[in-house]
């Protein structure tokens, strides 16, 4: 199906119902999953999508609707109906989109043809995943890769036009040893030559092996280093945080904050639309407006919110090229680089604990930034710069602002991070963080 | 969706596969239809409405498990997946280790529809938003004795009807609409802050928001976190006894003893994402709580929002009692699963939408009621917290190791409710948690919630529940 024409089609419906604007987006995608678990496909995945959304706005009103029908009649009927629910609507925060048309041409910075079909190599690479595991001392192996494309297109009442795609292919495997010990590994990548599934298993293994006799730590406060992987799942809410909705909406610790310290000097957060090796993202927001790269903190300093064209305008500033009509957000978020390395970071701590891996962070109350969250899989007790001995059965707590003007060192080396507790995609270094209130549960 | 030809679909899938060499076969038709509307600090937002159709196929081939899905809904592109899924499953077994066997649940044939007497067609984008200023009118501009600046307001009404068949027999079309509420509210005091979030869903018609008494609900939430931000003391910090309201017993229900008995977790299907179990294979039996310790999940209640007569795997779904008198009972099982376990499903299988597998799910997971009025039970207290309601939560992924952080909590003193105290924290392991329970009351209610799980992720809704629970002896911790 011609993405362009099925927004042609959607777009000249809109223009003839007399819509002030109209947005037309369509997607389509195929991805393909093997999953296993207990070192065994559990089960291989197949899903192929095509979708449309449509925006209208008249007289002030606004609506949007996707639908999955995509028969030329259905899409007439479909702009019909949603035009005519726009009459039993209020008026809402109205702004017009871009009156100047833009075509956008592809970015190609994220793209490998040679995934556009490997649905025949998934199960010798969970093969390679979990034998590397094994080899590392890990006893079972559960795991996911996910790759696919997908391409979207945009056309708007101002004939606005453009189309982009993206591939990407993602392993996320753990490892389980003795005593319920497990560790954790990722490879992320856009193109299947950076993928190295033999790599992200070999470190699920080790972190099983090394996890085999683990015990609790005593409760109190610790400086931690935060892999990637944890880093980039708290870094995520922080992203969040910076949505101008979120800030209207009470639910960001960053309100009243622009201009103001909100982290270490040695931390910085930029959100790109499109960038080499980003995993998400594209050349154009939901609204037609061309993503960029933001800088959401630098140098500690928090720069901005990210907007769309309805939020710009009620902060009386620009679109910063991040819609969602409703919601902006991040397409890729980079985490600077810092100077050190692993094991300098480790040589630094007098008292930590290393966190390879969390899952399940919620938040006490998002205006206050206080959340807790759990480790798991790898988690090592550091004294005098030396690793003595495996933890688990704990918790972190602390509120975004104090961790991250907390961070002592950052790392040189960084790595992109997607996976079942990160949805944006992240490029983030290990952090070393001062202070981080650890707990332990009664009974 | 047109009936005749989802059916007409869903059967030439399964044809297709069996002739592409499946040994099993299954076919879901899912047609959605949803409107949603908001309310950002009172102000409208853009008003949604979306639509779907497509098709799910799950195979078994060459021993291993397959699914594919599209929304292409020409017959020759529902053929071509229903063959690509069998092809790819073939193309797995390299690592396959054991092949996937299905049990020998009866197949049901079914008609069936949840219960609706304003029907849900009729939530257009004017109803959605008259719901939700009614709600603003109660709780906009300190009406209920606080200010609340952070103020999102969402109200949905979905509609889902399915069409499943499979090779062995069964064919189950089923109706469910449903309608849900979320509300985020910041309230603002003294320069301090409160968050809840209110959720509220079941399934029915219209008529949902009346029966749940929704205007009244977010109110009271309101009111709450203005008396939190002004009276709030600080939580006691020796061994208390703990009352969990109905909304903390069914998240405990639902986290430690929910989670850990899906027996894909025990078997460590899930062991990538969501995790395994604290539980092993040969848990069944096991004692892990009190004689008061009784939950079970059930499908079966009528309005509920995890309503599902009949699971996605063709089988009828029951009532299970998960934790008996203290003693692990059952686990929640699909087809595969209680294979392996040499016992029948007891249909806890569920997928989200068309284009997702489906898994293991609960429904309604909830504490048992015991025989105490509330009264009765606050009167065993001579020193203890009743946890009211919970912002913070989280558990590892064993589920052993839990924390809930209280909003609205309250100190007892020989039996009597006394004021408010800040942010009690209850970190307390799945066996300390159940061995703890004393006594249960008879007042149930139930939340709504949306579970996560599966890869990609399908949050399903359900409803967790339960009565005031007593628990003797805790230690809590304050935030």
């Amino acid at each position: 199906m011609d993405l362009q024409e099925l927004n042609e089609r959607a777009v000249s419906a809109a223009r003839r119902l007399g819509a002030d604007d109209a947005v037309a987006l369509s997607a389509n995608s195929a991805d393909s999953m093997i999953r296993f678990a207990n070192n065994s496909v559990s089960v291989v995945n197949r899903v192929e999508e095509a979708e449309l959304t449509v925006y209208l706005a008249k007289g002030g009103k606004r609506a949007i609707a996707s639908t999955s029908n995509l028969e030329p009649a259905s899409v007439k009927q479909f702009v019909s109906e949603l035009f005519g629910s726009l009459k039993g609507l209020p008026k809402s925060e109205y702004v017009p989109l871009p009156d100047r048309a833009v075509r956008y041409s592809p970015s190609r910075l994220s793209y490998d043809r040679r995934l556009e079909d490997v649905d025949s190599e998934l199960p010798g690479l969970a093969k390679e995943a979990i034998d590397a595991s094994l080899e590392a001392g890990g006893r079972r192996a559960a795991g996911v890769i996910n790759a696919g494309k997908g391409t979207i297109a945009i056309m708007t009442s101002a004939g606005t036009q453009g189309i982009d795609s993206r591939t990407a292919i993602t392993l996320n495997i753990r490892t389980f040893a003795e005593n319920e010990a497990s560790g954790h590994g990722l490879s992320c990548s856009s193109t299947l030559s950076h993928f190295d599934p033999k790599e992200a298993g070999r470190r699920a293994g080790e972190g099983a092996r090394r996890m085999k006799d683990a015990s609790e730590p005593e409760a109190g406060k610790y400086e931690v280093l935060l892999s990637p992987t944890v880093a980039s799942n708290l870094i995520e809410t922080v992203a969040g945080a910076a949505s101008a909705f979120s800030v209207d909406a009470g639910t960001s610790y960053l309100a009243e904050k622009v201009g103001k310290k909100v982290a270490s000097p040695l931390f910085s957060l930029t959100d790109h639309g499109v960038v080499e090796g980003g995993l998400g993202g594209r050349v154009f927001d939901d609204e037609g407006v061309k993503t960029r790269t933001n800088k959401i903190i630098d140098g500690g300093v928090l720069q901005g919110y990210l907007h769309n064209l309805t939020t710009a305008k009620k902060w009386k500033t620009e679109s910063t090229g991040s819609a969602g009509f409703v919601t902006p957000h991040a397409w890729n978020l980079e985490v600077g680089a810092g100077d050190s390395s692993y094991d300098e970071m480790i040589a630094e701590i007098k008292r930590g604990i290393v966190l390879t891996s969390n899952w399940y962070t919620r938040f006490k109350n998002y205006r206050t930034g206080e959340f807790s969250t759990v480790p798991r899989d790898g988690a090592y007790l550091v004294e005098n710069g030396k690793v003595v001995r495996s933890l688990k059965g704990m918790r972190a707590g602390d509120d975004l602002e104090r961790l991250l003007s907390s961070v002592r060192l950052v790392s040189k080396d960084r790595e992109w991070v997607q996976w079942w507790e990160v949805d944006t995609p992240t490029l983030c270094p290990w952090l070393l963080v001062d202070g981080v209130t650890i707990t332990r549960a009664y009974g | 969706m047109a009936r005749e030809a989802a059916k007409d679909l869903a059967e030439s899938a399964i044809s297709k596969a069996r002739t592409a060499g499946a040994s099993y076969a299954e076919a879901r038709v899912m047609a959605t239809w949803e409107r949603q509307f908001a309310l950002k600090n009172g102000e409208p937002q853009p008003s949604y409405f979306a639509q779907g159709y497509g098709i799910g196929i799950r195979v078994i081939a060459g021993g291993a498990l397959g699914f594919a899905a599209t929304n292409d809904m020409k017959r020759s592109a529902v053929n071509e997946i229903a063959a690509k899924a069998v092809r790819l499953a073939k193309a797995s077994s390299k690592v396959l280790r054991e092949p996937v066997a299905l049990d020998s649940s009866r197949p049901a044939r079914k008609k069936w529809t949840a219960p609706e007497t304003k029907k849900i067609e009729n939530a257009d984008a004017s109803w959605l938003r008259g719901v939700l200023i009614d709600i603003e009118g109660r709780i906009a501009d300190g009406r209920a004795g606080v200010k609340i600046p952070g103020r999102i307001l969402y109200l949905g009404a979905e509609l889902e009807k399915r069409f499943y068949v499979n090779t062995d027999g069964a064919r189950v079309e089923g109706r469910l609409p449903r309608v849900n509420f979320f509300g985020s509210l910041t309230a603002l005091e003294g320069g301090q802050t409160a968050q809840r979030f209110v959720q509220q869903g079941e399934t029915g018609g219209l008529e949902v928001v009346r029966r749940v008494g929704l205007v009244d609900i977010v109110e009271r939430e309101a009111k709450v976190m203005g008396k939190v931000l002004k009276t709030a003391a600080k939580p006691p910090t020796d061994t208390v006894d703990v009352v969990l309201s109905p909304e903390l017993s069914s998240i405990a229900a639902h986290e430690s003893v929910g989670h850990p008995q899906e027996a894909d977790r025990v078997l460590g299907r899930e062991g990538a994402q969501a995790g395994e179990s604290y539980l092993k294979a040969d848990g069944l039996g096991r004692r892990v709580g009190s004689p008061e310790a009784n939950v079970s999940d059930d499908p079966t209640l009528l309005h509920s929002n995890g309503y599902v007569p009949v699971d996605d795997e063709g089988v009828v779904a029951r009532k299970r009692l998960l934790i008996k008198e203290g003693v692990i009972n059952e686990f929640l099982q699909n087809r595969t699963t209680a294979k392996e376990f040499g016992l029948r499903s007891n249909g806890a299988s569920r997928s989200v939408s068309f284009n997702r597998e489906p898994i293991i799910r609960m429904s309604n997971t909830f504490v048992e009621p015991g025989d105490y009025t509330t009264d009765e039970l606050l009167k065993e207290v001579k020193h203890g917290v009743l946890f009211k309601t919970f912002t913070e939560w989280n558990i590892d992924d064993k589920r052993l190791n839990q924390r809930y952080v209280a909003l609205e909590a309250y100190l007892i003193e020989h039996g009597e409710l006394k004021g408010l105290v800040k942010s009690p924290v209850l970190e307390i392991t799945t066996p300390k948690l159940w061995g703890s329970v004393k006594a249960r009351s008879k007042h149930m209610e139930f939340e709504a919630a949306t579970c996560g799980k599966g890869d990609p992720m399908q949050g399903a809704p359900v409803w967790t529940g339960g009565p005031e629970t007593l628990l003797a002896g805790i230690r809590l911790g304050a935030r």
